[in-house]
């Protein structure tokens, strides 16, 4: 049995010092630490986890990926699949909303969805805020969020043009879309 | 019977029952109401398994098995909860069912009023122990099926043992471990952990939900006639074998921890 692992309910043994930041799976109750989580507690810096890959619904600034399920000149309706890069379960996806505002940073007025999003588009973006009852607010205003997999009307996978650009490698035609920036470029 | 009819399903005949192959009466072994506890002392409980992460599709399960009370859980979620408002908490939503041959006479597949009223009490037991206000918008689901029952305070009980290991199993944070546990007033004794015939022929029942690492009381369920006197023993001694519990859950938790 591991000395270290913690149940929910059991006190962290805190060294002195500066008091850590409570992070997941850690809470303070009258002035003592203890888990909420099964798990072994870790110092990051001054910052106390327990870690647990598990799937968790999103919260503000997580990065989300998913899938468009509905488009309207107002929003894209997007399903959301993966959270902080942790797959959900199947059936169990969260519903995120990118309204026309949202989509990129400059020329806000002048966004047409249709030109951005199409359905079935895979969308990386960021949770802005928990939203209304239905769904999440997910920006894609940023240079690094947008469209990362999308097909053609010929239904092949279509290769990033530019940052509004995507051509089909088959027939070679040009689609419009609010493409993201590949990583590490 | 017009309410209790699924027309979807094969429906047994009306009124059926079972054989009776042993004449009650006679035998001698059985244990009868009067007569001292048969094979344990008045405040021990009966010996449990618990087994964490049995069902592999939920996010978290447990099997529960204290002698004849076998329940299995399910933990869901938290997943995105519908046809509700913007809601700042997370909701905790407690499923049970019965096993259509769980009970003596043969209980169809259909929700009645038990089951729910066992499902508030296990939610009421669990849901302070749970952390809902990092889930906002979301829901988690917990679903118990009672494979066998012995009681209904001996489900309560040991439902929400289940259910709290089964939490901690999917990861979702808790303040402490939820143990519970069952008493009923024989005379002046007080029998913990009762099986379904004592719990009947007991004058009260009462059933404890605490959280021992905490030191705080979750839920209590009482039943019938007892004083104020006899219900501060029974929750004392409640809330006693709640610890042995807890310990139990621990280490079942501890033995079925993986580092990730």
């Amino acid at each position: 049995m591991d000395v270290d692992l913690k149940l929910p309910g059991q006190p962290i043994q805190i060294p002195r010092g500066p008091a850590p930041q409570l992070s997941n799976g850690v809470y303070s109750r009258d002035g003592q630490v203890r888990a909420s989580l099964v798990g072994i507690p870790i110092y990051q810096a001054s910052t106390l986890s327990i870690r647990r890959v598990r799937p968790h619904p999103p919260t503000s600034n997580s990065i989300v990926l998913g899938t468009v399920t509905r488009l309207s000149p107002i929003q894209a309706t997007v399903s959301i699949t993966v959270v902080d890069g942790i797959p959900l379960l199947p059936g169990e996806e969260f519903t995120g909303v990118i309204r026309v505002q949202d989509v990129r940073a400059t020329d806000k007025d002048r966004v047409k969805m249709g030109d951005c999003f199409r359905g079935g588009d895979v969308v990386k973006g960021v949770v802005i805020s928990l939203g209304d009852a239905q769904s999440y607010y997910i920006t894609t205003a940023r240079n690094d969020l947008g469209v990362i997999f999308a097909t053609s009307e010929a239904g092949y996978t279509m290769q990033a043009a530019s940052w509004q650009e995507m051509r089909c490698p088959k027939t070679g035609k040009i689609e419009k879309r609010k493409c993201a920036k590949p990583e590490g470029l | 019977m017009s309410t209790n009819f699924d027309r979807r399903r094969i429906n047994g005949p009306e009124d059926s029952f079972s054989p009776v192959l042993v004449d009650d009466d006679e035998d001698e072994t059985k244990w009868r109401p009067g007569k001292p506890r048969q094979s344990r002392q008045p405040q021990d409980i009966r010996p449990i398994f618990l087994q964490p992460g049995l069902i592999s599709q939920a996010n978290g399960s447990a099997y529960i098995e204290t002698e004849r009370t076998k329940i299995a859980c399910a933990v869901y979620g938290p997943r995105q909860s519908k046809n509700v408002g913007y809601i700042e908490r997370g909701r905790l939503n407690v499923q049970v069912k019965f096993a259509p041959f769980s009970c003596h006479k043969r209980r169809a597949p259909i929700r009645d009023a038990e089951d729910r009223s066992i499902a508030v009490l296990i939610h009421q037991s669990l849901v302070s122990s749970v952390r809902l206000e990092l889930f906002p918008k979301s829901t988690i689901d917990v679903f118990l099926t009672i494979i066998e029952n012995d009681g209904i305070d001996s489900c309560v009980a040991t439902g929400t043992v289940a259910a709290s290991t089964a939490l901690a199993d999917a990861g979702i944070e808790m303040l402490g471990l939820v143990t519970s546990c069952a008493a009923t007033l024989m005379g002046e004794e007080i029998w913990l952990d009762p099986n379904h015939d004592e719990a009947t022929a007991g004058a009260s029942t009462l059933v404890l939900a605490c959280m021992p690492a905490l030191n705080v009381v979750t839920s209590v369920w009482q039943n019938g006639t007892i004083s104020p006197k006899q219900g501060l023993e029974c929750m004392k001694a409640c809330q006693e074998r709640c610890e042995t519990i807890h310990s139990i859950v621990a280490q079942s938790l501890v033995s079925n921890f993986t580092p990730e």
